[in-house]
């Protein structure tokens, strides 16, 4: 049996401007991910570019990229993700211990992410110890904690009731506003999507359609 | 991320497997208390040996042997312009000649009892005296006051042939009838037996073997009257004694040059007690080289626990890489692992191998008896065999290296493989 060669993603191109909120919507098996994962150093394509910040992040050797991983990028997944043993505080703090910055600072630092996405009461609590919407905040905190340029999210609602992932995605919304960071959101939830300055609709790896959001649209 | 977080991180995820941690931990601790316990027993029981053979031996003597051993029926002999040349070589202090024969029968007309002895040795009194100052001690601390040419000394088997023996065969100043057995030229029985008489100058206090000699089991005649009585000018054995025992080779390689080949034997306690002893050291290191397996072993365990603690870790690997850990900085977390491993293991490991060895050592304490206390070669003075554990800086430090080095090698595999990981697969790992 031979292995089939399959395109998760051809063809696709798009900017995305310093302080833009986009989305990229699709039905499953559409390549968001892919494309999302390929935006994060953690995958390489076949063939294409990425740049952010002007410079070609392919080009990069691993350990560049995971460099790149640690100061410019945050990611927040569809299961969390934190690390089961550690406390919120411990898993907020991971990215600044891997960095090597004291512990003292990295804890105060993290004790305010931690404030900012509104679980300054749940520090000590592991993750099997808090809901599902407050293990997503403890993934925010935890992917901005070393203030990135681009914070990556893969169906960070997929996983949540709509009400704590419409509160989820609100929080984005206001963090964005906040702190003009960059935010990628992967959804297949329409409703989601159109929270977004633009929306981009993949389809079978393919770009469908741009949509830029109206004005007043977005609640 | 720096080495102190890099430890802690590796030290809460074995925390976090207490059991397992631990279960590693005791493999690496078995191995390095084999190998600590087997080399420090072994040391002890390398210097009590040694020890005991320099005392059992009388490292200044060297005892010739005419003739080779290769030719055992050879009839050599020496003659006394052997014992004058011998006396002429560097480092050596005394020589005598001495005649041997077996077989004698003491008969003592006072108390009408008859014993055997072993050999008569004629030997030249004042002679032997200097070479055997230790061994040919008088009972009761007398001394004859002259040796004449009647002089009889005895041994002390000879003088008390069985334990139960309460009153001597003879004292100083008896007259014995010694019944010697003359070979004829052929050396092939029938032998004539003649009786002469001896005025008995003392008797020997119980010393035991030493090297091949064991004067318990002999008597003692004066040479000069041997000689007379066997016509001859020959000898059977010489003695040598040498100023410095660690010349004893040296001197005995002189010895040897001169006399033709195959014409004499040297026995050298020094040489016998060097083979003994590198003999014991290569069964020591040969015993510690079967504890390293166990070691081996443990590493195995090690690589094998830890694959499976990469596998069981994928998604935590995934999410650290995620977040922008190096393939560095996960290896070395999973090198670290392996590394307090051997660490935690080779101290414990050090620590139970010292006490095992002591307490192994208090328990044999008098354990290991002399036995068969009545055979000639067994030294009846032998106390029980008590052996002192050795402490060594320098294996204890080889024993902690090896611990390490053995767990950082195991683990690197398994620490590669997880730093390989790619970190999207990672990620969808369940």
């Amino acid at each position: 049996m031979g292995k089939i060669l399959v395109h998760a993603l051809c063809g696709v191109s798009f900017d995305a401007a310093e302080g833009e909120l986009l989305t990229i919507f699709g039905p499953s098996g559409s390549g968001k991910s892919t494309l999302l994962n390929l935006m994060g150093g953690l995958d390489r394509p076949d063939e294409g570019e990425i740049f952010i910040d002007g410079e070609n992040i392919l080009k990069l050797g691993d350990d560049k990229l995971a460099e790149l991983r640690l100061t410019k990028i945050g990611f927040v997944f569809q299961f969390f993700n934190l690390l089961p043993r550690l406390t919120a505080l411990r898993n907020v703090k991971l990215p600044l211990s891997i960095a090597g910055l004291a512990e003292k600072e990295a804890s105060e630092r993290a004790r305010e992410m931690l404030r900012i996405v509104g679980l300054e009461a749940r520090i000590d609590h592991r993750p099997s110890e808090l809901s599902g919407g407050e293990q997503q905040r403890v993934a925010m905190a935890r992917a901005l904690i070393n203030n990135p340029k681009i914070v990556l999210a893969d169906e960070p609602t997929g996983n949540l009731d709509t009400k704590t992932g419409w509160e989820i995605i609100q929080l984005m919304k206001r963090l964005n506003e906040e702190k003009g960071q960059t935010f990628l959101v992967v959804t297949h939830d329409p409703q989601i999507a159109e929270v977004a300055d633009r929306t981009i609709h993949l389809k079978d790896g393919l770009i469908e359609q741009i949509k830029e959001a109206q004005k007043g649209k977005s609640k | 991320m720096k080495l102190s977080r890099i430890s802690n991180v590796a030290w809460e995820s074995m925390t976090q497997r207490k059991l397992r941690t631990s279960l590693t931990i005791l493999s690496v601790v078995i191995g390095i208390t084999a190998i600590i316990g087997l080399a420090s027993l072994g040391e002890g029981f390398r210097l009590e040996m040694r020890e005991r053979m320099q005392s059992g031996f009388e490292l200044d003597n060297l005892t010739l042997i005419p003739g080779s051993l290769f030719a055992g029926l050879s009839r050599e002999r020496f003659y006394d312009y052997d014992v004058k040349n011998i006396s002429r070589v560097s480092g050596v202090k005394a020589v005598t000649p001495v005649m041997q024969v077996g077989n004698v029968t003491l008969y003592n007309e006072k108390n009408n009892k008859t014993v055997q002895a072993f050999v008569a040795t004629a030997v030249n009194f004042t002679e032997f005296v200097e070479i055997f100052p230790d061994r040919f001690v008088f009972e009761n601390d007398t001394q004859p006051a002259e040796y004449g040419d009647d002089t009889i000394v005895i041994g002390h088997k000879v003088n008390y042939p069985t334990e139960n023996d309460t009153t001597p065969f003879a004292i100083a100043n008896d007259t014995v009838t010694v019944t010697l057995q003359i070979l004829n030229q052929t050396h092939i029985p029938p032998f004539y037996e003649l009786n002469y008489n001896f005025t008995v100058g003392g008797t020997l206090r119980k010393t035991g073997t030493s090297g091949i000699t064991n004067f318990d089991y002999w008597i003692f005649i004066p040479l000069k009257t041997a000689r007379r009585i066997y016509d001859t000018e020959e000898s059977d054995l010489i003695f040598v004694k040498v100023y410095n025992p660690e010349d004893s080779e040296t001197v005995a390689d002189q010895i040897e040059a001169l006399f033709p080949l195959y014409k004499v034997t040297i026995l050298v306690p020094l040489t016998f007690i060097k083979q003994v002893d590198s003999v014991l050291g290569t069964v020591q290191i040969f015993l510690m080289a079967i504890a390293s397996i166990s070691l081996l072993v443990a590493g195995v365990g090690i690589m094998n626990i830890m694959t499976v603690s990469v596998m069981e870790r994928t998604r935590e690997i995934g999410i650290l890489k995620a977040i922008g850990a190096k393939s560095r900085t996960v290896l070395s977390m999973f090198l670290m692992e392996a590394a307090l491993i051997g660490i935690i293991g080779g101290l414990i490991g050090i620590f139970a191998g010292y006490g095992l060895s002591y307490a192994l050592a208090y328990a044999l304490t008098g354990f290991v008896q002399p036995q068969n206390q009545n055979t000639v070669f067994q030294n009846p003075e032998a106390q029980p065999i008590t052996i002192n554990p050795v402490f060594s800086l320098t294996w204890t430090t080889m024993a902690f290296v090896f611990a390490v080095v053995v767990c950082i090698i195991f683990g690197l595999y398994p620490a590669r493989k997880a730093a390989k990981l790619d970190p999207v697969k990672a990620l969808r790992y369940e």
